[in-house]
Parts: C-alpha cells; structure tokens; sequence
C-alpha cells in the first residue's frame, strides 16, 4: 500500500492523499452511517487529468477503489472496506453550457442544485432534483440513478444524461450514449444502450468523468397545493385518485403525523398542521392556461377523499417553504433520536394505503415509531426508524422491523429500491426479489465494463449469486 | 446441417427450451415478431427461425396504477383496444403500424412521433422477462414505475435487436390520454410559433405528404393534448400565427405508415464494449447474427 | 491555559454529546461550510469535524493528535452549517466544547494564544490598537501592504482598509427625511441604548460608532454609557478559553447593569452574538446566571433597532449620482443571531442606491474572529471567491456589519488593488443623513 501511497501522492500531490486511519474516519461511511469500515487510503483527484492517471496507478496495481462523491448516498454505497477511496468533489468545473440546445457539461462533483443554479439565467433547470440536492453529486446521481419528487412528471437521471465520459476500471476511457442515432455524439451510428446500463450501476461499472445532461425549461408557472388528511388512507387514496383522473402534476409527496412534527420543530418549519395525520404537497407546473383547472380538480379530488382542507401557496416564498420542510425532513428526524435508518421500497400506488397501515402495524408490533415521507405518485415509499443504535435490544427490533417492511413491499408486486440504490443495506433482500439465472445474468453485465470486479467490490449484487466468479476471489488490498 | 424449423412457442419455458437447444446444438435462430422488421438490418444468417407471434395476450392490466403486462407477441392494436376504455394508452406509437408486436418495438426500440413528449420504448418498459443466448430467464425490472434494484439488464436488452436476449413479455408503463386530444395541420405565415408547452408532436410535412393528407398547403402536422382551456390556448395561438385546419387523428397513422426514418440497424457501432456485452449475453451468437453487421 | 488534561468522559464536549448525536450524516452542511470549499477534505467540513468529535468521545483518536486538532483549528466558527442544517445540531456549542477540551491536552498555536492574552488585557489591547492607529494614519499601511508578499501584506492591508475620510457630525435634529409627515421626528422617544463599543471597533472603526450612535439618535434612540465595558470575550469563548470569556463577561454585565439601558445595542456581529450567549457561558454561575440571561435579552444588533421603524429615511440630495451598493451577510449575524431582513431594510431607505444581490452572500469571507491572523493561507482561500463575486455583482460598496468581515473583504479589496470599498450598513445611512442635514 505504501507504494501505491506514493504513485498516487506524485499524480494528486501529497495533501490530496490521506492514509493515516486517524484522517480516514471521516470517510467511514455515507448518509447511512450504520454501516461503517475503513477505507486503506483515500485519494481526491483534482482534474479530470489526474482522474484517468490515478485510475491507471490502480489498473496497474490491481487495486479495488470505491468512488465517492458527497456522501449522501442512502444505502452505504460509497463504502470503502479495505480499498482504497476515490473522493471525486474536487472534480467539479462546469464544462459547458449550451442554452439554445439545452444542455450542460459537468464533471461528476458538481452538486446538483449548482448546476440548476448556473443556468437559471437563461430560464432552464436540472430537473432531477432529489431532496439532497443541495449537497449531493452529479456523479452519485449517475451512479444511483437519483430521482426526486419532479420526477414523477420530469422522469429520473436516467431520462435527462445524454453521454458521458467514463473512465473504466481497466483505466481506459469511453464514452457512451444512449445508442439512439439522433442522440448519438457521432450522429448516424446506433448502439446497445451502454449509458442506460451505466446510469444506476451503483459505481460498479467505472467512474463518470463527465457528463452531458439536458436542460428543462422553466414552467410557465408553478403552483403548489397543500392538502391535510386525517387519515394517511386518505391522503394515499387521493394520491391514486389525481393521478388516475389523467392529470401528472409535477410532484406529488406525502409526510405523515411523525413526520410533520419533526418538520415542524426544526428551522425548516414549514406550516404544516401538526394535528394532521397527514399532508399531501402537490404541484403541477407548465403553461400557464389550463393550470388552475388542474388545481381545481385535484383540490376537489383531495377534499373528496377525505381532505380537512386544501391550501394554495400565495407567492415564491411560501412555495419554497412548504417544499423546504419536505426536502429537509429526513435531516429533522434527526431531532428525534440519535440514529436513523430508511428504505425505499416502491410498491404499486393502489397499493400504499394498505401498505401504510401494514408498516403502521408493523411498528406498533416492535415498540417502534415509523415515520413516512415520500414519494406518493410514483408509490416510492420511504419509512424511516429513529432509534438508539446503542440500545441493543431497539437495533434488533428496528433490524426485524424493516425486514418485515420490505417482505410486505415485494409481496405487493413492489421492489426494494426506487433511487437510493442496494449498495450494501440492501443485499440481503436481492436474492428475494430476483431469481439465481437473472443475478447471474446482473453479474454477466457487470463483467463487460468490470471483468475484474475491483470497481466498488461487494456491492448490488451477492458475490454468491455470480457462477463466473466462484472460481476466482476478489482481489483485496 | 439439419433443416431449418420455425418454432412458434406459447410460453417463457418453452422459449428457454428451445434456446438451449439451439445453444446446446449451436444452432443459430432468427427472431421474429408479426414479421415486420424482417429486412431493416443486414441480413440474418440462421438456421431456425423462432417466432414469437402465438406468444401473445395482456398478463395484467391493472388501470389504476397505470401499468400492463403483456407477453412479447402482443401487437400494439391489442393494447390500444385494451386501454382504450378507461381513456388511458401506450403511447408508443411507433413508427410503421399498430399490428407491430411490443416484442418487436422494444427489441429495435423503435421511435415515433411522440417519442419527445410521451417517451420512447426505452422509458416506456418498466421491466421485461426475456432469454439470453445462454438460456438464462432473466426477469428484469417489475411494474412498478420507478426501479433501481440491481444492474439494469431492461435497458440493456431493450434496442438490442434481439442479439442478447429473445424478450418474451413486458411491463409497460401508460399513460392517460389527454382530456382533449386535437390534430391540426398548421400552415404558419412565418415560422412555428413557439408555444409555452411542447404539442404532443409537430411534425413538417413535405408537400406530397400534405397532398396525402388532403391539406395541400399545410406547412406541420401538429396534435395537442391537455385541459380544455389549455388546449384551446395552445390553437388560438396557432390560428394567430397563420391558418390551421382540424384533421381527424388517423393522419398520424399514415404519417407513422409512410415517415419511418431509415433503421439504425445499418450502422452499428461494435467498440469494445459493445463486443464484450454481445459476448457475455450470446457467446456463441446464436441469436440474431449478422443482424448488426457484426463480424464473425 | 493548558491545565490538567482532563479525562475525555468529563470534558466539555462529553457535556454537549446530546448535540452530536442529533447528527444525521446527512452531509447538507457540506456546500455551506467555507473551510469544505477551500479546503477539499471531508474533515475540514462540518459533518467531517462531528464524526471527529464522535472518535474522540470514542477514544478511537487521541487528544494530541496534531493532525485532528488542525482540522478543529481550521474551522471558522462561522457557524454557516447551522443554517443548513435541518436536524439542528448545535455546531457552535460543540467547536467551542471541542476546543476548550483540547486546550487541556495542548496548547493553543503561538499566534493565537499572543493574540487573545492582548485581547484580554486592555493595559496591552489599548497601546496595540494605538499603534496600529498611528501606522494607518502615516499612510504606511497601504504602501506596506503593496510591497509585502500578499500574505504578510494582508495584515496592513486590513489595517489600510479601515481608514475613514473623517466624517462631519450633524445634529441629528437637523436631519431631512425623505417623508414630510416624518419632520417631528426627534419627538419620538423610543428607548434608552447603551452601545457595546468594542475593542476593535471603538479603536479602528470609531467612525463607525459614532455613526451608530448618530443614527440611533435620528431614529429616536437616547443613547447612554456604560464606562467600565470590556472586550466581549467572543475570541477567548470560541478559541477553547471559556475562562477569560466568563471574567469578561462578569465585568461587562455589571457595566450595562449600571448604565441603566433598555437595550444593549451592538454593530459588531460577532460581539453581539457573544453577548447574547452570556446566559449559556455562565449558566453554572449561580451568582450571575440570571443577571447574564437578562443582560442577553436585552442585546439588539443595531440594525434590528433601526429597522424595527423603518429606518428614517433621509431625504435624497438632487442630483447625487446613483451608488450601487451589495451587502455580505457577516456569518455572526445571519447563522449565529439568524438576522437577515433587517440590515437590508437598512440599505434600502439609502437614497441614490441600487441595491445588488450578492451570489453567495451566506457565505463566510474567512475574517472569523482572529483566524484570518491565526490561519492565514486557509482565510485567503475562503475569500478568494467572496472577492471575485463582489466583482460580478458590479457594487462600488460592498456593506456587511463586522468589524472582523470589514477588514478582511476590506484588506482583501486593497491588496487586489480594486476600488471598491467596504462599509458598515449604519456608515452608509449615517453619512446619508449627514447630506441630508447639510443640505437644509
Ligand atoms: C436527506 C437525504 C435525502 C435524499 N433524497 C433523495 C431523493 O429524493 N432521491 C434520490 O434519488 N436520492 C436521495 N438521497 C440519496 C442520495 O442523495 C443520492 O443517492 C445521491 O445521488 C448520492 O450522491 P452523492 O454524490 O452523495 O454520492 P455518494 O453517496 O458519494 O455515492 C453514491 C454512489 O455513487 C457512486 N459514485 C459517486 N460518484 C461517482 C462517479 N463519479 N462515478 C461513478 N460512481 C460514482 C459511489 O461509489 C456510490 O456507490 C437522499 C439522501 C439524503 C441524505
Ligand atoms: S463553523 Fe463554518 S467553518 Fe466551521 S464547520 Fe461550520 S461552516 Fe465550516
Ligand atoms: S447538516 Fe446537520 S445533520 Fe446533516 S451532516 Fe451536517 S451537521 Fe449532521
């Protein structure tokens, strides 16, 4: 390792190598942090130069790495055990603009709301916007395949990458597409959808060097609804019910009781009625003519299921503090116990009223209080358990609890990840969901970019599941 | 060399069955659908040919959460007739004519005019089950609309012509049809206008095309979708900027019929990842060879 | 200050554990933290130095670990994470905790310990500030400035930025509003302040009290002293010597007990949220704890004062060409003490002035106390952006209201030869009004 210590401090420059355990606790673990190993050395590239050298030291050496890029991953994807840490926040220029074809060039450390921010002068946007926007990576968007709550209408990461340019574990760089000729940097020749495997390959199958990505437009006009439930039955039942009706609003989230009172107590207090079970923000943006019918229908929708009332925003300010306490809750459960865990499971959306009350029940079964925040219209569910990890007999039970969650989710038709991806919280539940010829099949296509499997070991899929690599073990530091 | 047999199996299994046979035998298969993409590639050189016409039927339709499964010889007139009812489509729509299978959009991730406004193949399939030249039932994605559990072989095999895998069923994703659905053909006195929402599609047709469509002198093919009042803006601001006539929706189907773009088939890119994904999926290129121009 | 290393279970930051834990990782506060930018290390960010915090309770790093401690250094004490922060982990307690239980195990650098004890001692403090005074006043601050390497040189630029053409009094009596319904308005009695005048700012920005006080006055403010006032302590508390910040504190309570002050009026962010603390820094004092927690209550940063009633607005000088002026928000002021409308409310009754939105104005300059003279190399490259956005924004003056943040965007400005020049918000509204008077 020291040698490698060394090859990679001349390519980085010393102070963008660290190596001493004592520097390295910091990057144990990601926004899941029960889940925590050590990573042997991290290494933060400071140029896409840099990047592919570091990337070849590690080829030539046959080290496994992990790339990282803000942490903020949910599912302890940017774990390092053992390997070595490739810390990409340093990589973050914005390449290019080009306001008239709507797109934008980025290296993978640019945080999300960054580049939403460098083009809102020429009225455009980066429409995935997942609630860690402010602080997490193009690159980990890429990786986990990120969506938010615009994608219900706007569609996930995968929907607005056009190319990239990945370096591949073997230190060779490609560029991939989607292989659609029209999208296609060199115009008429067609392809395998390289890129669509690539986004959400969870940084298993190389690391982005850079990405293109579509620009949105900005809506004509926006306007944001929010509908208090006394039953979170009913919020869920107008879920089904607006979407259903034919109209896609923008977004459309839903937090309940536990939720709201977390909200509500911290600086992102948004107004949201602590007396109700639960709320539903809905939004629908675009043209300005025909908007407030949909308003009208879905306020109507809501108060026939069941809503105590329907509230519009007035003015900017209080749209961005309704959706502020919704993009802040996960951090405000913070205020209720000193750890916390989250799923992610997506489960048809005529099936979340029935869910809600099984995980409800489910938590009364083990002492333990769930709250929910989520993404209603896509039906991606997100039940998070504030715990004590140091109280032994509540981790367990917070352990058999979400298990009994994510049972219930597959056995709905659903599955158990809609954006954080499986990393290595969610392996134990692959091997349910998939049958053995498929994971092997997962693990065939990991091979074509990663034969050697040294890009983010261990991760997505059980190392049990893939017969090509019983015969030979992963290659360790 | 045996003679060459057509095999029309009814179910998954026996797809699996007869490619490992084909596999096991190095047997070579040309894939079909109703038929339709015969010649939109080089040629195939196969021995048998596998027929996925009888593989036909909707699994599940299930309106309310907006998804549908439908085994891979479904046509995509079978899943209009399906959906229609409840005002709700499969907005693939592509180019040529609905009595295409979906196993057969999917695998050439065919394109149409609503491909930028309601999604191409690639977005629409939620998951699919299809066999890959070793045999293996890969069962990929599921019905639920947003899905990132484990590498993503959907869009892997999704446009992949056939040559990784044989699909044999699909979860798609609909849509509601829009409240109000109007075609239009256009003739702007200047340029097109610019709207504050994209049409559903516009389209510039040629003057023989118009003549086609009996609207001699019109400039676009426009179709609108939304609200009523929504609707109804997006044509005042149309019929400001220059004449417009109202067409019955069918126009889109002779456009989709005579307006097919040449197949990208023709000109494949074989880097070396596409190489190594060809050969972990298919490694003795049983499936579909010569299709993509590959060399042997 | 290094007294026994205490066991890590019974030092301060065992006490403030609670607040650690309330961390979720989330990683929010890693784009508001200036150090993070800079720096490019996950443990000069705030998520970075809790986890740090988290090892040491742990005991899986050591006290004495350079290293670890550089990175405790390093951190501003801006408290910018707070405001992103949606848990509400009470960072500033816990830098403040961390450093008071490292300052047991090793001592602080040379720098910073010669700088506080200068601080804390005003028979050192007052002949420093003299001669720091004499040296501006010869001009030779800014000619030392240019000839130094940009780091040496930065300490006298700031020096040279302070400087003030000497501004005219008026009586306040005399001032023109803008609004003729407004003309009685020194009938108006609005309260009794006593202004905290400050180490730093009563020797190098005297003006700008003075501005405070005449400005207060227009506004219908009496002002009164209090004589026997000290530094704040605010250095002492957030380098890890909670002691010498209590002793200071004690002498200052008492002082404003006897000026007989409804408010206590501060135009130093940084002080100001110090002094609003005082109930928590001698919460285990039996003896002054309630008479702390009044003293808090009564602190108003001057800006709140003046925009509680508008401010006054002076009336506009024909023919006065336009300034376009943008505000820095001083990270005491807007993460600390949470006060963002008010010093707007300030620049907005100006006459003649555009008023520019300033990109990341949140964001902290680097000043920070006396980090910038501690850790020069890392303060430089907090404020390299801050100047290149007061750039883009096209202001001619650049206002924030700190004495730390008016010296070091102001030492920043001049080493870069730029012209434009920054001020305290009360300064601008002060030499409005005396245009205001003069013209009657
Ligand atoms: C409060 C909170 C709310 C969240 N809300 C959402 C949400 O609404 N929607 C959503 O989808 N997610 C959400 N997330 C999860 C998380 O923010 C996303 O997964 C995000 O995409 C991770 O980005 P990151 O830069 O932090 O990546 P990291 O956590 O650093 O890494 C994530 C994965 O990406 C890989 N990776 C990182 N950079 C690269 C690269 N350049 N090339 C290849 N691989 C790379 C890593 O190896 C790792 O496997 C939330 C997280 C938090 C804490
Ligand atoms: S106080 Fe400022 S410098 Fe210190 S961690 Fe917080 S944001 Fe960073
Ligand atoms: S924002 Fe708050 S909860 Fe999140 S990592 Fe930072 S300190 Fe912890």
């Amino acid at each position: 390792m020291t040698a490698l210590a060394t090859t990679l401090e001349r390519i980085v420059g010393p102070t963008h190598v660290l190596a001493r355990p004592a520097s390295l606790l910091a990057y144990r673990s990601d926004a899941l942090p029960g889940h925590r190993v050590m990573p042997a050395l991290a290494v933060m590239p400071g140029t896409r130069e840099e990047l592919i050298a570091v990337m070849r030291a590690l080829a030539e050496d046959g080290t496994p790495y992990v790339a990282r890029g803000a942490g903020t991953g949910l599912s302890g994807g940017a774990l390092a055990d053992g390997v070595v840490l490739l810390a990409l926040h340093r990589l973050r220029r914005i390449i290019q603009i080009d306001p008239v074809a709507r797109t934008a060039t980025v290296e993978p450390g640019v945080v999300n709301a960054t580049l939403t921010r460098a083009v809102a002068a020429h009225r455009l946007h980066y429409a995935p916007d997942p609630s860690s926007q402010t602080a997490c990576t193009i690159g980990g968007n890429i990786a986990e395949n990120a969506g938010g709550p615009h994608c219900l209408k706007y569609g996930v990461t995968l929907n607005h990458v056009i190319r990239a340019t990945v370096v591949l574990p073997s230190g060779e760089v490609v560029q991939l597409d989607r292989g659609d000729a029209s999208a296609s940097a060199s115009a008429s020749s067609a392809g395998y959808d390289l890129l669509g495997a690539f986004v959400g390959s969870e940084g298993c199958f190389g690391v982005v060097a850079d990405v293109t990505v579509r620009l949105t437009p900005d809506p004509e006009r926006v306007i944001t609804l929010l509908a208090d439930f006394m039953s979170v039955r009913s919020a869920a039942n107008a879920t089904s019910r607006i979407i259903a009706a034919g109209i896609v609003p923008a977004a459309l989230e839903l937090m309940d009781q536990a939720t709201i009172e977390a909200v509500e107590s911290s600086v992102y207090a948004a107004g949201y009625p602590r007396d109700a079970a639960a709320v539903l923000l809905a939004e629908v943006d675009g043209a300005a003519a025909g908007l407030d019918d949909d308003v009208r229908a879905i306020e109507a929708l809501c108060l026939e299921s069941g809503a105590r009332s329907v509230r519009i925003a007035h003015d900017p300010a209080e749209r961005t503090r309704l959706w502020l306490g919704r993009k802040k809750a996960f951090g405000a459960m913070g205020r209720v116990a000193p750890h916390l865990v989250v799923q992610d499971a997506v489960v048809p959306r005529t099936a979340l009223a029935d869910l809600l009350e099984d995980i409800q029940a489910i938590g009364v079964k083990h002492r333990l209080r769930v709250c929910n925040v989520f993404h209603a219209g896509d039906g991606n569910l997100h039940p998070n358990i504030p715990y004590d990890a140091d109280d032994a007999d509540e981790s367990a039970r917070v352990h058999k609890a979400m298990k009994e969650i994510m049972t219930r989710c597959i056995d709905a038709g659903g599955t158990i990840t809609g954006e954080h991806g499986v990393g290595l919280d969610k392996l134990p539940y692959m091997e349910a969901l998939f049958t053995p010829d498929t994971l092997d099949a997962m693990c065939s296509l990991r091979s074509v970019f990663d034969p050697t499997r040294r890009s983010n070991p261990g991760k997505v899929v059980p190392v049990r599941s893939c017969r090509e690599w019983h015969a030979t073990p992963a290659a360790r530091v | 060399m045996s003679t060459p047999t057509v095999f029309a199996p009814t179910t998954g299994a026996e797809v699996v069955d007869f490619v490992r046979e084909a596999h096991d035998a190095t047997r070579s298969l040309r894939i079909v659908g109703a038929g339709r993409w015969s010649d939109a590639g080089h040629a195939v050189r196969a021995s048998d040919t596998l027929s996925l016409a009888r593989l036909r039927g909707i699994v599940a339709y299930r309106p309310d959460d907006l998804t549908i499964t439908v085994e891979a010889g479904t046509t995509l007139a079978d899943i209009d007739a399906a959906t229609r009812e409840r005002r709700q489509w499969c907005p693939l729509l592509a180019w040529g004519d609905d009595e295409g299978t979906v196993g057969a959009t999917l695998a050439t991730a065919t394109t149409g005019p609503f491909a930028e406004t309601l999604g191409r193949p690639r977005d629409l399939a939620l998951g699919i089950e299809a066999v890959d030249g070793t045999a293996r039932m890969i069962v990929a994605g599921g019905r639920v609309v947003k899905n990132v559990a484990g590498f993503d072989l959907t869009r892997a095999i999704v446009g992949a012509w056939g040559t990784l895998a044989v699909i044999t069923r699909a979860h798609l994703r609909l849509r509601p049809r829009p409240q109000v659905d109007e075609t239009l053909a256009v003739t702007p006195r200047e340029g097109f206008p610019t709207l504050p929402v994209a049409p559903l599609a516009s389209f510039a047709l040629t003057p023989d095309l118009a003549a086609r469509l009996g609207v001699a002198d019109a400039r676009w093919l426009v179709r609108l979708g939304g609200n009523a009042t929504a609707v109804a803006a997006m044509r005042a601001t149309l019929a400001s900027s220059g004449h417009v006539h109202a067409l019955d929706p069918d126009a889109w189907s002779v456009l989709r019929r005579v307006c097919a773009p040449p197949s990208p088939a023709m000109h494949w890119r074989w880097d070396t990842l596409s190489r190594q994904l060809r050969d972990r999926f298919d490694p003795l290129h049983i499936l579909n060879p010569g299709l993509l121009g590959e060399a042997r | 200050m290094t007294g026994t290393a205490l066991p890590i279970a019974q030092s301060p930051l065992a006490e403030a554990r609670a607040g650690l834990d309330r961390c979720v990782h989330c990683g929010f506060c890693l784009p508001a933290c200036p150090t993070y930018l800079a720096l490019d290390d996950e443990n000069d960010s705030p998520r970075g130095r809790l986890l740090l915090m988290g090892a040491l309770l742990e005991g899986s790093i050591s006290p004495d670990d350079a290293t670890i401690g550089r990175h405790f250094d390093q951190c501003l004490g801006c408290r910018g994470c707070e405001s992103a922060c949606p848990s509400g982990v009470p960072y500033g307690e816990l830098i403040e905790a961390t450093r008071a239980t490292l300052a047991t195990h090793r001592p602080l650098p040379f720098v910073a310990r010669f700088i506080l004890s200068v601080f804390a001692e005003l028979w050192l403090l007052r002949p420093v500030l003299a001669a720091a005074r004499v040296v501006r006043a010869s001009g030779l601050a800014r000619l030392v400035a240019r000839v130094l390497p940009a780091r040496m040189g930065m300490p006298f630029a700031m020096l040279a930025s302070t400087a003030r053409r000497v501004a005219p009094g008026y009586d306040p009596a005399t001032v023109r509003l803008a609004s003729t319904d407004d003309t009685h308005h020194m009938d108006v009695h609005r309260g009794r302040a006593a202004l905290l005048t400050g180490c730093v700012m009563e020797s190098l920005f005297t003006d700008v009290n003075r501005a405070t006080e005449r400005t207060l006055a227009v506004n219908g403010w009496q002002l009164c002293e209090a004589g026997d006032q000290v530094c704040c302590g605010a250095l002492h508390a957030h380098a890890g010597d909670p002691e010498t910040a209590r002793t200071l504190a004690r002498t200052n309570i008492a002082a404003f007990e006897q000026s007989g002050a409804d408010v206590i009026v501060m135009n130093s962010a940084g002080c100001g949220a110090m002094c609003r603390e005082y109930g928590h820094l001698l919460a285990d004092d039996p003896a002054w704890a309630a008479r702390a927690n009044r003293f808090g209550a009564k602190v108003r940063d001057v800006s709140e004062l003046l925009a509680e009633a508008g401010p006054r607005q002076p009336a506009s000088v024909p023919g006065r060409a336009t300034t376009t002026v943008t505000y820095d928000a001083p990270c005491h002021l807007q993460h600390a003490q949470r006060i963002t409308a008010p010093p707007l409310r300030v620049l907005a009754a100006l006459p003649s002035t555009t008023l520019v939105p300033l990109t990341d104005s949140d964001q902290c300059c680097g000043s920070a106390g006396i980090f910038n003279l501690v850790r020069p190399e890392v303060a430089e490259r907090v404020l390299d952006p801050k100047l290149a956005r007061i750039a883009e924004s096209g202001a001619t003056v650049v206002a924030t209201g700190n004495p730390g943040c008016l010296m070091q965007i102001g030492g920043g400005l001049v080493l870069a030869g730029s012209s434009v020049v920054a001020r305290h918000p009360v300064e601008l509204l002060d030499m409005a009004y005396a245009r205001a008077a003069r013209a009657d």
